[in-house]
């Protein structure tokens, strides 16, 4: 058909594939009489959201803030430890095998760890979402200024240009591109540390919410919860994504 | 053929040991080597004032390197090479190099890339802009001041990289390869702009090359490397009236002769 086009297609199908999925876990777990504390219908999930919006909101608000400061706290210390090893041999030979060997601990298993050095509350989470963030903002920087073109270093030399410049003119914006992929990486993982550790042990938070729905039977809580913590992502990983449109020049070779 | 013969007396007539005083650039006796490969054996030249010498030779003989120990960006093992009769041992401000890469930076404009050696050398805002204004202008890119280098042709970026050097207006131009990268149209078009701006602007200049029509065309004298290690093994003073003319240098037979003679060199160093 010529009238339609492929655009309105493309959306068309998106909207039906996930109105076909979403009516068949409404009407599937009722035909099915899947029990209500194994997977709740969907508009339950959503009035349990609704009823609790206050309790929610709350919990996400303080889980927010411990991603956002955990992740902030990554892109800084990631920014500074990514150039010291871009400009040190001596922390290339050290720290940077260092952060190699750390990148391969399962950082979950730090969670009880990060509870009895931080405490029950904020900064705990805060250190997961740090380390969950922390290692791919670091091999991104890494990698950004190792892929600093050698013909321009050539250039910039040639033309009698200092460290300084040299840094600001030329690495910095080089390695942005690789800088922000590693952004994209580490926001999301972020939100996953500040749960994990709230699911440790915590007092508030969307994790903690999650704890208390599942030892109440509430699985339409648990399951608002798991849907509010995925929003948050979504509006995150969107925020960098708006900031990478910054960085244009991704990819492009001249 | 006579006109070798002519070719032959002009070599000799030009000897670089003649007035060592006046050359911008020397070499005596320059060895350099990349581990246990000699890239180059025992280099004498010189380039004097306002001359426009081509290196011409094969892949991998070593022009390139030569021009890289001139430019002050990598140390040689012996021997001595001067720029206007200082040892070079780093990049010189009155030196300015085009790569055969063009090093345009894609998150500048065009005129920002243009400006960036003046930025670097710290010349004043108000002589800057002027300069770049009149460098686009003589590059005929003044339109395309504010495109970005990739909405723009790899001839139009190529003569943009010309621009960053000419823009400090340094005595000396090293060239590498400049339009090596460029289909054979566009670099006879900037072959015939770069020969105008030397006309007008009348710099040392040192071209590395591996086209013989391109460094007869353009050049005062040229000096032909062979491989393995890299050495000089002629040198042909290119006796063409000048101002040379895209059409009419290449009609003269005598540029064909030279073109020829090049070719035999080459064709047994080869």
């Amino acid at each position: 058909m010529s009238g339609v086009s492929p655009r309105l297609v493309a959306y068309a199908q998106v909207v039906l594939f996930f109105g076909a999925f979403l009516l068949f876990w409404e009407y599937g777990v009722r035909y099915f009489e899947v029990k209500k504390y194994i997977l709740p219908p969907i508009s339950a999930i959503l009035v349990a959201i609704w009823e609790s919006r206050g309790q929610i909101f709350e919990h996400s608000m303080y889980t927010l803030a411990e991603v956002l400061i955990g992740f902030i706290a990554a892109v800084v210390v990631g920014i500074i430890i990514g150039m010291i090893v871009y400009v040190s041999p001596f922390a290339q030979r050290t720290i940077y095998p260092l952060v190699t060997a750390l990148q391969t601990t399962p950082k979950s298993a730090l969670a009880p760890l990060m509870i009895v050095w931080f405490g029950y509350g904020f900064v705990s989470k805060v250190a997961m979402a740090f380390l969950f963030a922390f290692f791919p903002i670091v091999v991104a920087t890494l990698g950004g200024f190792a892929g600093t073109a050698k013909n321009l270093e050539e250039h910039f030399r040639a033309l009698n240009a200092g460290p300084w410049t040299t840094f600001t003119t030329l690495r910095l914006p080089s390695a942005l591109p690789a800088f922000i992929d590693g952004c994209r990486v580490a926001m999301p993982l972020a939100m996953i540390g500040a749960i994990i550790g709230e699911l440790v042990g915590s007092d508030r938070g969307l994790g903690n919410l999650i704890m208390l729905g599942t030892a109440s039977s509430r699985t339409d809580l648990v399951f608002g919860c798991i849907i509010v913590i995925t929003l948050i992502s979504l509006v995150l990983y969107a925020l960098i994504e708006f900031a990478a449109k910054s960085v244009w020049w991704r990819g492009i070779q001249v | 053929m006579s006109a070798t013969a002519t070719i032959e007396a002009h070599k000799d007539s030009v000897t670089p040991a003649a007035q060592p005083q006046a050359y911008h650039i020397e070499a005596k006796g320059l060895n350099k080597a990349f581990g246990k490969v000699k890239a180059l054996e025992d280099i004498n030249f010189g380039i004097r004032n306002q001359e426009f010498v081509s290196v011409l030779g094969p892949s991998g003989c070593g022009k390139s390197t030569l021009l890289r120990i001139i430019a002050g960006l990598i140390p040689y093992e012996s021997g001595a090479a001067t720029v206007k009769g200082e040892a070079i041992h780093s990049p010189r401000p009155d030196i300015g190099v085009v790569f055969q890469t063009n090093n345009m930076l894609p998150w500048f404009t065009v005129r920002k890339n243009v400006e960036l050696g003046a930025r670097i050398r710290k010349m004043p805002a108000q002589a800057r802009d002027q300069a770049v204004d009149k460098v686009l202008e003589v590059l005929s890119l003044s339109k395309f001041a504010d495109a970005y280098p990739h909405q723009l042709s790899g001839g139009m970026r190529q003569r943009a990289s010309i621009g960053q050097a000419l823009v400090l207006d340094p005595p000396i131009l090293l060239m590498d390869e400049p339009f090596g990268a460029l289909d054979a149209l566009t670099r006879d078009k900037l072959n015939v702009e770069l020969l105008r701006i030397w006309q007008e602007h009348r710099k040392t200049v040192m071209l590395i090359t591996h086209s013989i029509a391109e460094a007869v065309f353009l050049s005062d004298r040229v000096l032909v490397m062979a491989d393995r290690p890299g050495k000089i093994i002629e040198e042909v003073v290119i006796d063409l009236p000048r101002p040379r003319d895209a059409a009419a240098t290449r009609a003269l037979p005598q540029f064909g002769e030279y073109v020829a003679y090049l070719g035999k060199i080459m064709g047994v160093t080869s």
